[in-house]
């Protein structure tokens, strides 16, 4: 942390000092930014930098203020219209998409952030340029610093399009999500007909009970991040242990046919998850050919009898408890073969000398699994493991296919808020954009969900499996 | 050869005269419009389509694009990206209010003069030839939002008459009585505010909307025939804990009626074949059942759900869509729909053909809808209801219990009330 603050100071200093320090043509860089270029004859860069800052002033007038300049208020005028009979047209006024205000206010700011950042730069690199000339040393031409980014610079090559994609594609969206937070963006202020508007806090505060929302609300959040967080836990240690444990029993040299059972384990993979879900989630529904077994086969009327049931039918997927037993169930066997196949690349690349002394000291198959095939495994996938956890927070395909339309909660309060005991935070907050367009609330929830994942990841990669942890292993 | 030569010019002569007309039929605008429907009614609405692009072909050319929308999730498509959905679409009337709220939908009140000078129909005749339930349902604050094109959202009774007799389906009790003894069961969604409803709405109780998109409900009190809350609850447990009685989870209907284990079930026209299939010869409809409450036989009400079709609010040839959509509901439309897609019509001519009366399901919806109401609620009505329904079918509530069904109902109560944050 304190090397970051570092890092940005030092960046502040040096600037100021390049600001400071630098002839007439450094601080005509602040204005024109490519004074400095031309002035060495880097006449290539002076130009790329001029139109680049053309660019950006011509985005700014043209595109960026109409929004920007409405970013305090997120719009003011409502949409009207009239219905012009002799074109049979509507015509609209010109108005304002608070939506639209939003999205390209940030982008906005993306934007000139990103120009800040090369401006000041900039002003460093012709400073830079200035020391070396006075020095009289050589000042690479147009083709020469090309050709270092194919060289000493070519991290910056490599790095360009995904960071590029990261920002596009990762943070804008992020930060959108955040800034949605903050507004009343839900069903009663949907652009572009309403227009929504700041609201601070006041979502946060509700969702803590603070008022405004159903008094479930909190109670639900709490049940549904427990359900969460147990599911991550038994969902990814399940498949984990599963996959090893599988992969074993295939690479031992009592098994036959191996390569026909790992084949037969793949194909699950090769059926579109959403599928076998849905085919899974027909078996066990309370009508299902499962149940239709169990009811012949008197399971059933067992079941009932010693009061584990009520119901005519088992309720696999319609019942707390048996949906979530049953949901980790399938999980194992939608999430083992992955596993499989990444523990039978590691078991492969187990140091082999170790296995035979462990072997000539006469180490049962189980000592040699505990001290040394396990160690090795969770070193190796250590970092898997905690991207794993992470994922099944997350994980919506499973827990949203097998239970959207099946599963009715029977509790009342979690029902007021919309919410099930069987819903990952992720399936409850799809459920509330997408069939109460609260995207507000999601937003908030969104950003818990996030910082969950983020303090759990920091806090996982950091404690459990450092960098040290090789010679441990060792 | 003067002859040949005079013929060519004359021929030269004609197709630049007819070229002449091609050029000014060329000047007419093109309107683009684009339709959403439901999938199986795509080939249908293609027709209707030229139709419209032929009656109107003196006022322009029509390049008419037609995209698939289910009609059940409409509203969720258009509200993504209102600007950008179709200019004429299709939906069933419990996505009305959030798609006007959202400004979906145009205000037709402003389209009559138009209607009048083009289409030769008005508002007022339009608003005559549907059902009222049909132009009730589409009206908020008197104006009417979208063009009622069917009247068939709604549930009644399918049962097999080789087993039951029409005294037996008259009452759950009977109805209940007489398929334990064929060993049959009757089946009926409840966990589903739309099903579970009608034992409320049969004994007085009322749900609505206010303007800001909270729901009404008074479920927990006293009705206007006298009977509570309770009361009905009791009921409805009494038939649900009853061995003949199958509460089928929502929108497993079909399955469980292709299973055969059922001599009745409660469902509407669009398992209609499933049920002709299931029962055979035996293959019959009717309104719902009454039940029982004290000495009282109470008539079980239902939904009268009706589908529409609307122009967007953001269309920009708002005039042509309004009238296409106009077009798409109209009498002629509206049999074609029935004939082809055997879908009820809410036109008051077309419901009252032979053809439909004869059509068993038809005439029972029909029979049904004597009893049957509007439900307008908003978004939170549905998870407290159904949790409700899910409740009942599992006899988690005892029926004894009076208190603890009140304080159920109370919960449901504030659950669909709660203001929408």
């Amino acid at each position: 942390m304190s090397g970051f603050f570092k890092a940005i100071g030092k960046w502040f200093s040096t600037f100021g000092e390049a600001v400071v320090h630098g002839d007439a043509f450094v601080k005509l860089s602040l204005l024109w930014m490519g004074a400095g270029y031309a002035r060495r004859k880097q006449y290539i860069k002076a130009l790329i930098m001029t139109v680049l800052e053309v660019a950006v002033i011509a985005f700014t007038f043209t595109f960026a203020v109409q929004y920007v300049s409405k970013f305090g208020t997120l719009g003011t005028v409502q949409m009207e219209k009239v219905f012009n009979m002799e074109t049979m047209k509507s015509e609209f006024n010109d108005y304002d998409n608070s939506f639209q205000i939003l999205l390209y206010s940030l982008i906005s700011f993306v934007v000139w952030f990103a120009f800040i950042v090369i401006w000041m730069r900039n002003v460093v690199n012709v400073r830079r340029l200035q020391v070396e000339a006075e020095l009289g040393h050589h000042i690479n031409t147009f083709r020469e610093d090309m050709r270092t980014y194919l060289d000493e610079k070519f991290h910056i090559t490599l790095l360009t399009l995904p960071v590029l994609g990261i920002v596009i594609f990762t943070a804008i969206p992020i930060l959108l999500l955040i800034l949605v937070a903050f507004t009343n963006y839900d069903q009663n202020h949907m652009p572009p007909t309403s227009l929504f508007w700041w609201v601070g806090f006041d979502n946060f505060i509700s969702l803590f009970g603070g008022g405004g929302l159903t008094s479930t609300f909190g109670y639900a959040f709490v049940r549904v991040l427990g359900w969460t967080l147990v599911w991550a836990f038994f969902a990814t240690f399940t498949t984990y242990i599963g996959g090893i444990l599988l992969s074993l029993l295939l690479n031992s040299s009592k098994t036959r046919l191996p390569k026909l059972w790992r084949t037969l384990f793949v194909v699950t993979i090769a059926v579109p998850q959403f599928v076998s879900l849905l085919l899974v989630r027909n078996f066990f529904s309370n009508g299902g050919i499962v149940n239709t077994i169990c009811a012949n086969i008197g399971l059933t009327g067992f079941l009932r009898n010693i009061g584990l049931i009520s119901t005519s039918y088992i309720p696999f997927l319609s019942a707390p408890g048996w949906a979530h037993v049953m949901i980790i169930l399938i999980n194992i066997w939608i999430g083992v073969p992955y596993q499989m196949l990444i523990a039978t690349g590691v078991l492969m690349n187990l140091p082999s000398d170790q296995l035979e002394s462990a072997r000539v000291d006469g180490a049962s198959p189980f000592q040699i699994f505990r001290k040394i095939t396990m160690p090795y495994m969770l070193f190796v996938t250590g970092p898997a493991l905690v991207t794993d956890f992470v994922k099944n927070i997350n994980n919506f395909n499973v827990i949203y296919l097998l239970t959207e339309n099946v599963y009715t909660t029977t509790n009342q309060a979690m029902a007021n808020s919309q919410a099930k005991e069987v819903d990952l935070l992720v399936t409850w907050l799809f459920r509330l954009t997408q069939d109460y367009y609260n995207y507000k609330m999601a937003s908030v929830i969104g950003i818990m969900v996030f910082i969950i994942c983020a303090v759990f990841t920091l806090f996982a990669f950091n404690k459990l499996i450092s960098g040290d942890r090789e010679e441990e292993y060792q | 050869m003067k002859l040949k030569k005079a013929l060519a010019v004359a021929l030269a002569a004609g197709m630049t005269m007819s070229c002449a007309m091609c050029v000014s039929a060329d000047e007419l605008e093109t309107i683009s419009l684009t339709v959403w429907g439901a999938e199986e009614d795509q080939d249908l609405l293609g027709e209707l389509a030229s139709g419209f692009a032929e009656t109107y072909a003196e006022y322009a050319n029509f390049d008419i694009q037609i995209g698939v929308e289910s009609e059940s999730t409409a509203k969720d498509t258009i509200l993504t990206d209102v600007e950008a959905a179709a200019d004429v679409f299709a939906f069933p009337d419990d996505q009305l209010n959030a798609l006007v709220s959202a400004g979906a939908l145009l205000n037709l009140e402003e389209y009559d003069e138009m209607l009048q000078a083009y289409a030769g129909t008005s508002l007022e005749t339009i608003k005559s030839e549907n059902v009222e339930g049909s132009v009730d349902a589409a009206s908020i604050d008197g104006s009417l939002y979208a063009f009622p094109r069917a009247a068939d959202n709604g549930y009644f009774l399918y049962y097999n008459a080789s087993v039951l007799s029409e005294e037996d389906v008259a009452s759950w009790d009977s109805l209940l009585a007489a398929a334990a003894e064929a060993g049959g069961k009757v089946g009926m969604v409840l966990n589903s505010g739309w099903y579970n409803a009608s034992f409320f709405y049969g004994a007085g109780f009322t749900t609505g909307l206010n303007d800001d998109g909270t729901t009404t409900i008074d479920w927990n009190g006293t009705s206007e025939d006298g009977y509570t809350g309770v009361q009905v609850t009791q009921a409805m447990l009494e038939i649900a804990a009853n061995e003949a009685f199958m509460a089928i989870a929502d929108g497993d209907t079909s399955n469980q009626i292709a299973s055969g284990d059922l001599v009745a079930v409660v469902s509407g026209t669009w398992d209609a074949e499933a049920c002709q299939t299931a029962f055979g010869d035996g293959y019959a409809a009717t309104k719902l059942p009454t039940y029982t409450i004290g000495e009282d036989q109470v008539q079980q009400g239902s939904v009268s759900g009706y589908k529409y079709v609307g122009a967007n609010g953001y269309s920009e040839n708002s005039g042509w869509a309004v009238l296409l959509a106009a077009y798409m509901t109209s009498e002629s439309s509206q049999e074609e729909y029935f004939t082809q897609r055997q879908s009820g019509p809410s036109n008051i001519a077309v419901a009252s053909s032979d053809a439909v009366l004869e059509n068993v399901a038809q005439a029972a919806l029909a029979e049904q809808s004597a009893y049957g109401q509007v439900q307008r609620v908003g978004d939170k009505y549905w998870d407290p209801t159904a949790t409700f329904g899910e409740n009942i079918a599992q006899g988690t509530l005892a029926v004894d219990d009076e208190a603890a069904i009140q304080e159920a109902l109370d919960t449901l109560v504030e659950g669909v009330t709660a203001a929408i944050e």
